[in-house]
């Protein structure tokens, strides 16, 4: 909390909302259309292991946006389609001011996965099947953007793939902080430019059930090309926490993100 | 009357200075000009990406809808933090209470009142939505019109779209 305090005293340039691990409140823009690939890998699986996620975001107006992923992952022995998921966002807030805003989204996802599980955590992109929904609130004030998204997931019984012997997962509190801030350009002079930003995110779950949690702290940095292509690349270390078997764990995440902007009549 | 009818086809505004609320970045003001392009009375957008401002320039003869630059703004995911508008004016009368009805457009000065108006003229459109939440609320607590707060009147027994303008 600290850090991104200081982040946001000390930066002269603005800041940045559009966050590599979570989501902002704001939408994207009405008829419009995102296309992400994604890659997220942990090298001590034990082993390396890695999983892509093409997704499509399509804004249907400027309040109600959608995201469509599938999940594909070695996770399990060879490389295969493990699921997929839908997550819809409502802004249902908005104050804008000239140097400030501060945005209200719920967000409600449904996923299917055909993993085996033996974690009590719950991850619905990619490990299980089940129901999330939450609220996201956003601050811009000036030069600092703050974000904190709050989220309780459900995941679906899973008898036919439960591992004997495995916990059973059954809901997830889950919680982040999430700063960021934009480095490059420091004067504009057109669309063409390469902007720079960089994030630093906390990223929190806690199991009801058991009282387990564990916190990731999760640096990542962002360029943004020709004003309409983004690459992210981010990487989560667990700081705290005492889940065993967790999901994510010390993860690097990779994304390519393509906009199209007013493409739907 | 062909006089009549040449003041009719006079090009009303020409352009106007746009200022937008919460863009942090080059793809959300990218996103935005693309959001007001769409609009077929639009020439020409011009950005300040620096400092948030769109100057557009408005096609010849062609209709204008402010309300519509503001619903492109909100389309794309943002908000109007102001818009000062040159208007062509031509021999326009403002009665006693602000008002003055040209083309059909219905405008309510809030700082002139019974004046002929002529040449181009800058004015800003202080509407809820065209300034900011706190701003309105100020202007709200002192504007003498009752059209203010919704932004429509009745003029002419006919419910009617009515700007609030201040001359700069």
């Amino acid at each position: 909390m600290l850090a991104l305090m200081m982040i946001g005293a000390y930066t002269s340039v603005s800041a940045q909302e559009l966050y590599v691990f979570t989501e902002p409140a704001s939408n994207m823009p009405t008829k419009s259309i995102g296309v992400r690939i994604t890659n997220e890998g942990m090298f001590n699986y034990p082993g390396y292991v890695s999983r892509t996620i093409p997704e499509v975001m399509i804004g249907f107006n400027k309040n109600l946006m959608m995201h469509a992923q599938a999940f594909l992952s070695d996770m399990d022995g060879k490389y295969r389609l493990e699921g997929g998921s839908l997550y819809a966002k409502y802004r249902f807030l908005s104050m804008d001011e000239a140097h400030s805003h501060f945005r209200a989204s719920a967000f409600g996802r449904v996923s299917t996965s055909r993993r085996p599980t033996y974690t009590r955590d719950i991850n619905l992109e990619g490990d299980n099947s089940g129901v999330q929904g939450g609220l996201i609130f956003t601050q811009l004030l000036h030069k600092l953007a703050l974000s904190s998204t709050l989220g309780y997931a459900h995941a679906f019984e899973n008898s036919d793939r439960q591992i004997a012997g495995m916990p059973q997962p059954k809901n997830m509190l889950s919680y982040s902080l999430s700063s960021g801030y934009l480095v490059l350009p420091v004067v504009y002079k057109d669309y063409k430019q390469p902007n720079f930003n960089v994030y630093l995110e906390l990223l929190g779950k806690t199991d009801p059930g058991s009282g387990q949690s564990y916190l990731d702290i999760a640096p990542a940095v962002q360029m943004i090309l020709n004003s309409t292509t983004r690459i992210d690349f981010g990487y989560r270390f667990q700081a705290a926490g005492n889940m065993d078997n967790r999901y994510t764990k010390n993860m690097y995440l990779l994304r390519a993100e393509f906009n199209f902007f007013n493409v739907l009549k | 009357m062909l006089f009549f009818a040449v003041n009719v086809s006079a090009q009303q505004i020409s352009t106007a200075d746009l200022q937008v609320t919460g863009l942090t970045c080059s793809m959300c003001s990218n996103a935005t000009q693309k959001s007001l392009e769409t609009l077929g009375f639009i020439s020409s957008v011009k950005p300040d990406l620096n400092k948030n401002i769109f100057v557009l320039t408005f096609k010849k003869d062609a209709n204008v809808n402010l309300d519509l630059v503001r619903k492109k703004v909100q389309d794309a995911g943002f908000s109007v933090g102001g818009l000062t508008a040159n208007f062509n004016f031509n021999d326009v009368k403002v009665d006693d209470k602000g008002q003055a009805v040209v083309n059909g457009n219905v405008y309510r000065f809030v700082n002139v009142k019974g004046k002929t108006l002529t040449g181009t003229v800058k004015a800003s459109v202080v509407d809820k939505d065209f300034i900011s939440g706190s701003a309105f609320k100020k202007q709200a607590a002192t504007a003498n019109s009752d059209a203010y707060a919704s932004g429509t009147g009745v003029v002419n027994g006919k419910k009617t779209r009515i700007y609030h303008l201040v001359l700069s």
